[in-house]
Parts: structure tokens; C-alpha cells; sequence
């Protein structure tokens, strides 16, 4: 079979549990989350691939695939399905050599999948996480990366001194190189927090992936193994400087933040852009919304497929939903296909999708006076009978 | 059961918004095109062999429908296909649906031989079982079945076709182009019959220059004793969208919630396709009741018994109230609009006051500035 040689191609991890989602990736991958009211977190790296030209995306999938499977499909919604592009799942398979089965870490899975990159030839190739909310060109970024004559290239933002012992921290030289990767150093030497992005020479890649394999001691991970492994050897590790949006959304408090920071008139994250960084989702075929007399909306979003008969303020109403008459919902999340009955009360709160919060239920309230956000949360298709409380920071 | 299905993209009988555009391409319903009812009905009923007859100003239709992958039908056999006057034969633009299948023909004759034929307008939208109207022409063993609705005939409306049933179901009379009194039946433009029947009828037709389907082959073989018909009737909501005031009245009717759900769901979903714009954001001081949104818009103004499509404009101050308003137009501050309908890429420029009455509906062109 011909398969046409690509300059670049990305891989997009996907297959971690996302247990810090807690009830909301218990059925679901995390990078199958619903977001912002109509898309899913793995359409912002998949989306930005497409935007930057990058045609081949291989899709490393592993925990609760199905939806995730379901959901990429063929990868039309994104344009991934003509001749010469894809967006391939892989799952972790067996192979004869005992080389294979679950992927071991981030750079276990890619070494499983040499075969598959292999195919397309390629100058470089893109690693991506399915757990980040941002826009980004990928293709600015591999031309830094090439014009630098780097072996790999790692995408970092600033962050306050305070957090960055929360994050991979590169400490660079004058000229952007990197010398240094410490994995969550408790006493940080600067604020260069990497955003999990890496453009890597595939051939260079390959060589520390088999490698890597061979050590029995590695973890197989690309923080804590391939890029020490390459600055190691001597090999040029450029930081490439990204100042727009981005967030990873792995907790329930950082995906509550993520969605209210689209809101706004000039909200933090604009999802609305220019043509050239647009979004793209599976679509599902809802009708527009309707929204009654009795309602009032103000400083939210609402998808479409929705009826709103009740009061909803500076919240983001997903594909499918209804808000019954005298319902109010403030500052949540609510995901596709969630029935919100009359006179229910929603505050501070992510309903999961299909989730249903009967007549006169109250779900949340204010947050305390301490830092600590209690965001209350439903799981998938959870029920809320009627007349009951959840809590704020409760889960159901 | 092997079933094709014909598309007729329908002459344009709504002046202005029909001026550069197919009834098959008219926007409706915040997100969709007329012709959208039609495919999505055919999909439902597993139909993957389509063809849409079309004869002028179809630039719009194809850009809208493009391989038809959205309805399932983007396939190496059978699939989509447009049936355009100089598509296959040097015949000038169709008279009626008989001649324009006529030059047809190598389209009809692909597919099996024992393929049964749905005949489908785009003017008049509804979500219809075809399985049950297959069935139905099916089980009667007559030459045709004819899907009809009760309660659209009202001694004024003009039908194109329009049957009487007896006590006993039988058809009593059949008229065309009539202002039938409310005992008829009003024909939904949804004929199913047999591809064979089809071939030899439009021939016959043809060969005597005769060429309209309502008059020549429904009322001139059933007075000639020469056809049996099958009449289905349908239950459910049909929108026949035959003059600005009929689109304009049902446009602003998805706001009774039995309309929606009955045209958007009792069958199956309605594709259309797919724009991926982002949900509509409704501003902190906006005032947004009874109106059917889609998504994409910047809601900061008021609307009221209004349809908006995608990615309208509402600016603050601005106030909307039964207007039905295509995508990418923008209603600037402190505009005041009421009975209106505005085309796609309006802009109406701030302070401005347009009112047209319910009968008689305010149009702006696409691409206007007011």
C-alpha cells in the first residue's frame, strides 16, 4: 500500500484515566469530556492539528475507549478522512516478541506504535496530550523547531513561581536551549512550565524510544525518561515560548474554571476567533434551541438542541438540554442531553451528561469564604430525586 | 426493498428570497435549507440512491448538499447525484416534473430494475415515515401512492393537487390547481410507484407531449380509469412553504413546542450541514423570549417571537420581535425591527426602524445594508 511521505505528523496521547475527574471520566476517557457546550477536550488538539496544516494524526487511545472510538469515528468532523490524512485510533495490541500490550507510559506508547509513524516517513513528529484547553500553531512551532536544528522542542508558558513546582520545569540558557528538565521540583529555578507539546526528529525519536525500551529501569515516560535521556546525550532541546490560552483541565475545579473562562464579553479564552483556529466537533444533528417567554438567560452560552424555560446566568447549557420553568442555573457546567426539572436550583455545579436533577432538587449553593471552590458534581446519566439536596462539593 | 429517490428542487415562488436561490435552498429554521427535510426523510427510510432534479439557480443547492455525506449518500455507488437540464440530454429547461425526468432517464435507470421510486418536493417540509409509506404502497398493490394532509385545504389556499375521499376511503374526486374546500385532501407532493410504471408513464407522456405530473398522469389516468391510487394520509406536521406568508407564519410557528417536536423528531433527526460554529453566547442585559436560536449568534439585544439563524448579530439596544433573520446578519444598536425577514449577510445599521405587518412581511435582500 503507498503511503505518502509527511513532513510532520502528530501523535495525540489519549489514553490516560483522568481519575482526578473523579465521577465524570468513570465511563468516559478524559479527552471525551464534554466541553464548553459542544465540543469534547480532544477537539482542541485535534482541531489545532487540522489548523496547522497537519494532516496525519495517530490517536493513542487506552482507558474506556469506546465513546472516545465512537467519537473520533473516521475523523470527518475534522476533515482527517481523505485520501491522504487520517486520524488512526491505536490501541494497545499484542505482538509476537512480548513487546507490547498495555502502554507502559507516554513514550511506551509511541514506541508501540513505531510502525504506524514509520508509514508516513516523516521529518518530524508532534506529541500532544488529549487533556488541554488552547489554541495553538503547531506549524509555527516545528518551524522554530527546524530553523533551531533542535532534536526536540518543547512547548512552555510562564507560570507564577508559586505553581511551577506543580509542573515539569525547563531551565533554559540566554538562547532558549534547554539545559535542564526537572519533573515538579519542589525548589524551582524559573517559571518555564511545559505544556506537554513536543516536536521531535523522528529519526532521533526512534533511536531513544528503542532504547528505552531496553532499559528495564525506565518508566517509559517522555518527562521522566526520553528528554533527560536526549539533553543526556548531548542533543539540542529547544523552549519554544507559547503566551496564548491554556489549561489543563485534569481536575474538576480547572475544567469548572476552563468553561466559566469562556464566558464574558471579553472572556479570558475566546472560543469564537477567526475562521483559521476554528474548533470542530462531531455534530449530532440538534435542532436550534428554543428559548420560551418565561426564560432569562444572561452571560452564558447555550448550544444547540436546548429549551430554556427557566433563569440561567453565567453558565455554559450543552447540546440537548432542557431548563424547566422556574429552574435557576448559575455559574455551572451542564453537559449534552441534561434534563433540569422544574423549580430545581443549579448553582456552582457540572452536571454530567445525560444526568437529569428532578423538580425542586437543589444541586450546590455559594462557596465558602476559604479559597477552596466546591464545585458539586452528577455523573453520567445520574438521577437527583425530587425534593433532595447534593451538597456543594458533594458528587452524585 | 430496493427504493431511489427523486428530489424536486421546486421552482421559487417566494419573490425576493427565492430570487438567486432554489425552493430546495431557502433557509429554514434557524439552521436548515428546505431541501434538508427532504434528504433527511429519504435517509430515514435508508434511502442511498438520490437524485435532485434541478433546473436553475442551483449554485446554492450544490454548494449546500455537495456530495450529500451528511445525509449518508457520499457513496461509490448509487449516492447523490444532480439532475440539471444540461446534465444529459439538449432539451431546454423542464416544463414539468414528467419531462424533467425524462432527460432523466439514465439516471432512473441505474439500479436494480425492481427499484421502487420516491418522488419528494423541497417546499413542503415534514418528518414522514417513509418506511410506513413504502409499506403502505406496498400492501396496496396500486400504481401509485400519493401522501396527503388533512387541514390544509380551505377553500383558499390554492392546491397543486387535491383529492376526495368516499365513506369508504376511495378517492371521489381529484382536482388540480385548486382552491379546494376543506373536505379535500391536500397531495404533500410525495408520490411513491413502481421504477417500471415510472419509465412506461413518463414515455407515454412524453411521446404526447404531455408532461405534468399532477394534471397529465394523477387526473388524466384517473379520469381515463387508467391508474389506481393509494392514498396515505399523514398525521403528523406538514409546512407547506408555497408563499412568503405561509413561510413566514410557519417559520415563527417553531415556537409552539408540538411543531417542533413533531418536524425536528417524531421519525428521525434532520441533518443538515454541519457549520461547527460555537454556541450562542446570550450578553449579561439581553432579552432573548419565544425565539428559535441556533448557534453561533452574539445575543446583547432583545428578540421576541423571532427565528436566528447562525451567527446573528443582536446588538445592545437593539430590539427584534417576529422577524425571521438568516445567518451573519447584524441588527446594529437601537435598531427596532418588527415583521421583518432578513436575508443572509444583512446589515441593518444602528437606530434603524423597519415594520412590516404579519400578512406582509418586510424582505431585505441578502447582502443589503439598511
Amino acid at each position: 500500500m503507498y503511503f505518502q511521505k509527511k513532513r510532520v505528523i502528530a501523535m495525540l496521547l489519549a489514553g490516560g484515566q483522568g481519575s482526578r475527574l473523579k465521577v465524570l471520566t468513570e465511563k468516559t476517557a478524559k479527552p471525551a469530556v464534554p466541553f464548553g457546550g459542544k465540543y469534547r477536550i480532544i477537539d482542541f488538539p485535534l482541531s489545532n492539528c487540522v489548523n496547522s496544516g497537519i494532516d496525519t494524526v495517530g490517536i493513542l487511545t487506552q482507558y474506556q475507549p469506546l465513546e472516545l472510538n465512537e467519537y473520533i469515528g473516521n475523523g470527518q468532523p475534522w476533515g482527517l478522512n481523505k485520501t491522504h490524512s487520517c486520524a488512526q485510533v491505536l490501541p494497545p495490541y499484542e505482538r509476537h516478541d512480548k513487546k507490547s500490550g498495555w502502554y507502559k507510559g507516554t513514550a511506551n506508547a509511541i514506541y508501540q506504535n513505531i510502525d504506524f509513524i514509520d508509514r508516513f516517513q516523516p521529518d518530524y513528529v508532534v506529541v500532544l496530550s488529549g487533556d488541554h484547553i488552547y489554541k495553538m500553531d503547531y506549524a509555527a512551532m516545528v518551524n522554530y523547531h527546524e530553523q533551531h536544528c533542535a532534536a526536540c522542542t518543547i512547548a512552555v508558558r510562564d507560570v507564577p513561581l508559586k505553581e511551577a513546582s506543580r509542573f515539569g520545569i525547563l531551565n533554559t540558557n540566554p538562547d532558549n536551549s534547554i539545559y535542564e528538565f526537572e519533573e515538579k521540583p519542589k525548589k524551582p529555578k524559573s517559571t518555564n512550565a511545559s505544556m506537554g507539546i513536543y516536536v521531535f526528529n523522528w529519526d532521533i525519536l526512534r533511536q531513544f524510544l528503542i532504547a528505552d525500551e531496553e532499559d528495564p529501569n525506565s518508566a517509559n515516560d517522555f518527562g521522566k525518561n526520553i528528554i533527560p535521556n536526549l539533553l543526556g546525550a548531548g542533543h539540542k532541546l529547544m523552549a519554544y515560548n507559547f503566551s496564548g490560552y491554556w489549561k489543563d483541565v485534569g481536575t474538576i475545579d480547572s475544567l469548572w474554571e476552563a468553561n466559566m473562562e469562556l464566558l464574558g464579553e471579553n472572556p479570558e479564552f475566546n472560543i469564537r476567533g477567526d475562521e483559521r483556529s476554528k474548533i470542530c466537533a462531531r455534530n449530532n444533528a440538534h435542532p436550534s434551541s428554543y428559548i420560551d417567554p418565561a426564560s432569562s438567560i444572561s452571560g452564558s452560552f447555550v448550544a444547540e438542541g436546548c429549551e430554556i424555560y427557566g433563569t440561567v446566568r453565567h453558565s455554559i447549557i450543552s447540546l440537548g438540554c432542557t431548563v424547566g420553568e422556574g429552574a435557576v442555573v448559575e455559574d455551572s457546567v451542564v453537559m449534552p442531553g441534561v434534563t433540569i426539572e422544574p423549580g430545581a436550583i443549579v448553582r456552582h455545579a457540572i452536571l454530567g451528561e445525560d444526568s437529569r436533577i428532578c423538580r425542586n432538587a437543589v444541586v450546590g449553593g455559594a462557596f465558602g469564604p476559604e479559597d477552596k471552590k466546591q464545585i458539586s458534581v452528577t455523573a453520567k446519566g445520574a438521577v437527583l430525586a425530587e425534593n433532595t439536596v447534593l451538597l456543594p462539593g458533594e458528587m452524585l | 426493498m430496493n427504493v431511489m429517490g427523486i428530489i424536486f428542487a421546486n421552482d421559487a415562488t417566494l419573490g425576493a428570497l427565492t430570487a438567486n436561490r432554489t425552493m430546495a435552498s431557502l433557509p429554514f429554521g434557524g439552521r436548515y435549507r428546505q431541501v434538508d427535510f427532504a434528504l433527511s426523510n429519504l435517509a430515514g427510510a435508508g434511502v442511498r440512491h438520490v437524485g435532485i432534479v434541478t433546473r436553475h439557480h442551483y449554485q446554492s443547492l450544490i454548494r449546500h448538499v455537495g456530495s450529500g455525506e451528511e445525509w449518508g449518500l457520499e457513496l461509490e455507488e448509487g449516492g447523490l447525484e444532480y439532475l440539471t437540464p444540461y446534465a444529459s440530454s439538449s432539451t431546454d429547461t423542464y416544463r414539468g416534473k414528467l419531462e424533467s425526468i425524462y432527460s432523466a432517464m439514465e439516471f432512473l435507470k441505474t439500479g436494480p430494475e425492481d427499484e421502487l421510486v420516491v418522488m419528494i418536493d423541497s417546499a413542503i417540509l415534514s418528518n414522514v415515515d417513509l418506511q410506513s409509506v413504502l409499506a403502505s404502497h406496498v400492501e396496496s398493490g396500486r400504481d401509485i401512492t400519493i401522501v396527503t394532509k388533512a387541514g390544509i385545504a380551505d377553500g383558499v389556499k390554492q392546491l397543486d393537487l387535491a383529492v376526495k375521499l368516499d365513506d369508504k376511503g376511495e378517492i371521489q374526486d381529484i382536482a388540480v390547481d385548486y382552491q379546494a374546500p376543506s373536505d379535500y385532501l391536500a397531495s404533500m407532493d410525495i408520490f411513491v410507484l413502481s421504477k417500471k410504471w415510472l419509465i412506461r408513464q413518463v414515455n407515454e407522456h412524453i411521446a404526447h407531449n404531455l408532461y405534468h405530473m399532477d394534471r397529465d398522469l394523477v387526473l388524466g389516468l384517473w379520469q381515463k380509469k387508467a391508474i389506481t391510487i393509494n392514498v396515505y394520509t399523514f398525521g403528523g406536521v406538514a409546512m407547506f412553504n408555497e408563499s412568503v406568508g405561509e413561510y413566514f407564519h410557519n417559520s415563527l410557528s417553531l415556537a409552539d413546542s408540538y411543531i417542533r417536536r413533531d418536524l425536528f423528531g417524531s421519525n428521525h433527526p434532520v441533518y443538515t450541514k454541519v457549520r461547527d460554529r460555537v454556541p450562542s453566547y446570550y450578553g449579561a442585559n439581553c432579552s432573548i423570549d419565544g425565539c428559535t436560536v441556533a448557534d453561533g449568534c452574539m445575543l446583547e439585544g432583545q428578540a421576541y417571537n423571532s427565528v436566528l439563524f447562525r451567527q446573528v448579530t443582536i446588538r445592545p439596544g437593539a430590539k427584534v420581535e417576529n422577524c425571521v433573520i438568516m445567518n451573519d446578519t447584524v441588527v446594529g444598536e437601537g435598531a427596532m425591527l418588527k415583521n421583518v425577514i432578513l436575508d443572509k449577510d444583512v446589515v441593518v445599521s444602528p437606530g434603524t426602524q423597519l415594520i412590516g405587518t404579519v400578512t406582509n412581511p418586510i424582505i431585505i435582500k441578502r447582502g443589503e445594508r439598511v
